[in-house]
């Protein structure tokens, strides 16, 4: 199931309250455990096994880790065990294809290709729920002797499927003892319905101008102007449809009692590459950085093994993104970028007029999207050639479509800065007192219009 | 956020999801829907089997949202805050102005080849001339209306093909209204420059306009453009009768035999498929015979789209009889149907839109 969906806002959502918050107070991560199976397995029923296993495993993997605590090796090695089996559950679902395709490619390898649908954030899940036993081992967390209240934190819907990356120790004491009141869940809706028109309104519109760009190109059409509009387009896109997402699952969790880190932090208003992924999917590099990064001796070791260990950890964050050469040619780019900002252009950006830094930063970002929004290299190349003049400057196409999007562009360009919060910040309590619900009503009500209209499918005499 | 104020937030948000879900449930389900001229998905019957491959909560999720209280106002709603973000296309269609018009998406060039190709098998294998008639669409007729820029796909050079010229005749009177605002089918004065340019091209006598006294059908017609856009907010269009009923015997084959029909199907005037009362709608076979004319006048065998439902009125004045043939239903050879019936003309007739995407031309080949 997916929050911007009537049938989760309509059915699961007000259900889940109701049951959620009738119940007593001992029995809500039960509750919590029961409605997230369920959310889980409405895609995929049959993965729900999927779910049982993971918990069954770290939960007992938890539990030995703090059995052996004094026998260090043994611990370490349960640490190791939970580790690969998370990373085999992983790979086997999301990477056989890809590794089966291309060992195939060496001669005297045939390896078959099973073609099994991806289990729905089994990127997130896996990554989670590795965070335990690690931070168990590291006594950053307390070892979790309840199932229930396990099974709750690995399958807690909120965050199951696209984030953020919750670590363990980060809601370790919630799932013990949380504070549910008026003012968390009032919040938590506030916030919801904020993401909800990020994803529904903002990412899901203009990710039907990236479409058309991509089908301009393989039409042969893709102007300059066109591909340039079509990397806002997809930037923009993504960046609405993941925030919007972390969104949701914070104002959710709220509502629970649950406080998540922040995902985003208006990555677009970076001044340099490394301070966009300072502000870009944070649960995401702060995992990396925390159980990657540090472990492989982070920058201590001298220039040659901070090199290797940038490219180590970036080529897992781009084949951590999908099953595709695409993903760690972006994660292997951004690598590039990061590393020549540290070693060259640190010095030179200090003297750059900030304007051309932000120019800079986003324009690396941008194209970055390019490579990571089409998985074939070679049309890759051929969208990212059209940018950079292998096409004509401008179509007659590009002008009907900037002016059907011109209102959609300045209301993601003001959302992707800090005016919108500043300005609201200004207001009078009593303006904002009036606004909340009033914005809330039109982001509820105007979703509400486009997720109906997305199913909305006039069967059409058309063709007769 | 003091406790009062929290409350309320938590009420308001709690009352507008529980309060649609209560609507839900309350509101008993729909057959169809008029507006989208469709069957509405009804509540599922639940099994194992089907939950377990997932079809079970993909049908629930359709059911969910086909019988969502309100579902017309808020697909209008949506459509209307598009509009207002200065969007002019909605789901394939164009708002220009005070008319709507369909998009015609590129082809695929290797299909419009085929049919091409179908056709002069038909030509080479039938033992009556076999005439071919490629109708424009709005788009490029009303090229002009088009919002600057918006994309079509060119029709000129395909037109080239047909034998018969509608591009010229149509473009000549492009300042009337040939085709409906808010369906993607020819009016019927469209129809009757279509019927004219037929007629020359095969060498029979036009029509003059005052031949005809029009009759108003409906004022009221919403059709499939105001469906497929979800604009609601233009004024219906005018529908009209122009040939007369009388002397012609209608016989059509919609439930799979023979029937007597009336030419103008009138029920079909208080229901949202307006253009359906043109002989009634989508049928496999349909013959039109003039009493008043001598078998001399000849029959005409169409092979066509639903266009020609408006446009065989017309022709049904100048030909003993008129046969329809829809390949879409009907799949027998259409070469045989003209040497048993005594066919003396074939035409191919299609609106560009409908033959560059039609699947069914190879059926013509048929010996």
């Amino acid at each position: 199931m997916i929050f911007s969906s009537l049938t989760f806002l309509f059915v699961y959502l007000p259900l889940t309250l109701a049951v959620y918050f009738l119940a007593p107070l001992r029995w809500r991560n039960l509750v919590l455990l029961l409605v997230s199976l369920f959310f889980y397995g409405w895609g995929e029923p049959v993965y729900i096994l999927i779910m049982f296993l993971s918990i069954a495993i770290d939960y007992t993997h938890g539990l030995l880790v703090e059995k052996y605590r004094a026998d260090d090796k043994k611990a370490r090695w349960f640490v190791g065990q939970s580790v690969i089996f998370n990373l085999l559950l992983l790979g086997f679902f999301k990477y056989w294809d890809f590794l089966a395709a291309n060992l195939s490619l060496l001669p005297g390898i045939s390896i078959p290709l099973l073609g099994i649908p991806l289990p729905i954030g089994i990127s997130f899940f896996t990554f989670q729920t590795m965070s335990y036993t690690i931070d168990v081992y590291r006594r950053d967390a307390p070892v979790q002797r309840n199932i229930i209240s396990f099974g709750a934190f690995v399958t807690m819907f909120p965050q199951l499927i696209a984030g953020p990356i919750v670590k363990y120790k980060t809601v370790a004491a919630d799932l013990e003892r949380r504070v549910h009141t008026t003012e968390n869940f009032a919040l938590g809706v506030r916030r919801f319905c904020v993401g909800l028109a990020k994803k529904v309104l903002l990412a899901n519109s203009i990710g039907a101008l990236w479409d058309e760009q991509l089908a301009a190109q393989s039409a042969g059409t893709l102007s300059v102007l066109g591909g340039w509009m079509g990397l806002l387009a997809f930037g923009f896109q993504i960046y609405f449809d993941f925030s919007g997402y972390s969104d949701m699952a914070i104002g959710l969790g709220q509502i629970f009692g649950f406080r998540f880190n922040e995902n985003f932090d208006y990555p677009y208003l970076s001044a340099s590459v490394t301070e966009f992924w300072r502000r870009w999917h944070m649960s995401l590099t702060s995992w990396f950085r925390e159980y990657l990064y540090i472990p492989l001796g982070g920058n201590r070791g001298g220039t040659a093994k901070t090199l290797r260990n940038i490219l180590i950890v970036w080529f897992c964050t781009g084949f951590w993104h999908g099953a595709s050469w695409n993903f760690i040619l972006w994660g292997l780019y951004f690598a590039a970028w990061l590393i020549l900002e540290k070693y060259v252009l640190k010095s030179v950006l200090v003297k750059t007029p900030v304007w051309l830094k932000h120019l800079y930063t986003l324009s690396v970002v941008f194209v970055g999207w390019g490579i990571f929004a089409i998985e074939d290299l070679g049309v890759c190349g051929r969208y990212l050639a059209a940018c950079f003049g292998g096409a004509p400057l401008w179509s007659g196409a590009d002008g009907f479509r900037l002016r059907s999007y011109a209102v959609t562009f300045l209301a993601l360009l003001l959302a992707s800065t800090t005016l919108g919060r500043d300005g609201w910040r200004k207001l009078p309590d009593r303006a904002r007192k009036v606004l909340t619900p009033l914005l809330m009503a039109l982001s509820l009500v105007l979703c509400t219009a486009y997720l109906v209209d997305g199913s909305y499918n006039p069967f059409l005499y058309f063709r007769f | 956020m003091t406790k009062a104020y929290s409350r309320f937030l938590t009420a308001f948000f709690c009352l507008f999801l529980g309060g649609l879900l209560a609507w839900h449930i309350a509101l008993p389900d729909r057959a169809k829907s008029e507006t989208e001229n469709r069957t509405l998905a009804q509540r599922p019957a639940f099994s194992w089997e089907t939950l377990k491959d997932g079809s079970y909560t993909e049908a629930v999720e359709e059911y969910f949202a086909d019988q969502f209280p309100l579902r017309d106002g808020w697909t209008g709603l949506k459509a209307r805050s598009e509009y207002l973000l200065g969007k002019r296309e909605f789901n394939g269609v164009y708002l220009c102005g005070d008319t709507l018009i369909s998009k015609v998406e590129t082809p695929d060039p290797e299909l419009v080849e085929r049919n091409l190709s179908y056709i002069q098998r038909l030509e080479e294998m039938a033992e009556v001339p076999v005439t071919l008639g490629l109708i424009p669409s709005a788009a490029e007729v009303w090229k002009d209306k088009l919002p600057e820029g918006a994309e079509s796909w060119d029709q000129t050079a395909l037109l080239t093909e047909s034998d018969i010229d509608f591009q010229t005749v149509l473009t000549v009177h492009a300042g009337q209204q040939i085709f409906y605002n808010t369906d993607h089918h020819w009016t019927t004065l469209g129809a009757f420059y279509g019927a004219n340019a037929l007629l020359e091209a095969l060498g029979r006598e036009p029509f003059k306009e005052n031949n005809f006294t029009p009759k108003t059908a409906s004022t009221d017609f919403n059709g499939t453009l105001y469906s497929q856009s979800g604009i609601h907010w233009l004024a219906p269009d005018t529908m009209e009768f122009w040939a007369p009923e009388e002397g012609l015997a209608v016989t059509s084959w919609k439930t799979g035999k023979a029937e007597e029909a009336p030419l103008y199907d009138t029920s079909y005037l208080s229901a949202k498929d307006k253009y359906s009362a043109f002989l009634g709608g989508n049928q496999p076979l349909c013959v039109i015979r003039n009493e008043s004319l001598p078998d001399s006048a000849g029959r005409l065998l169409l092979i066509r789209d639903s266009y020609a439902d408006s446009l065989a009125p017309f022709l049904a004045q100048r030909f003993a009889e008129v046969h329809l043939l829809d390949l879409r239903q009907y799949r027998a050879s259409a070469a045989r149907y003209a040497a048993e019936n005594g066919i003396d003309q074939i035409v191919v007739l299609y609106s560009v839109q409908n033959f560059i995407f039609e699947r069914n031309l190879v059926l013509l080949t048929q010996p």
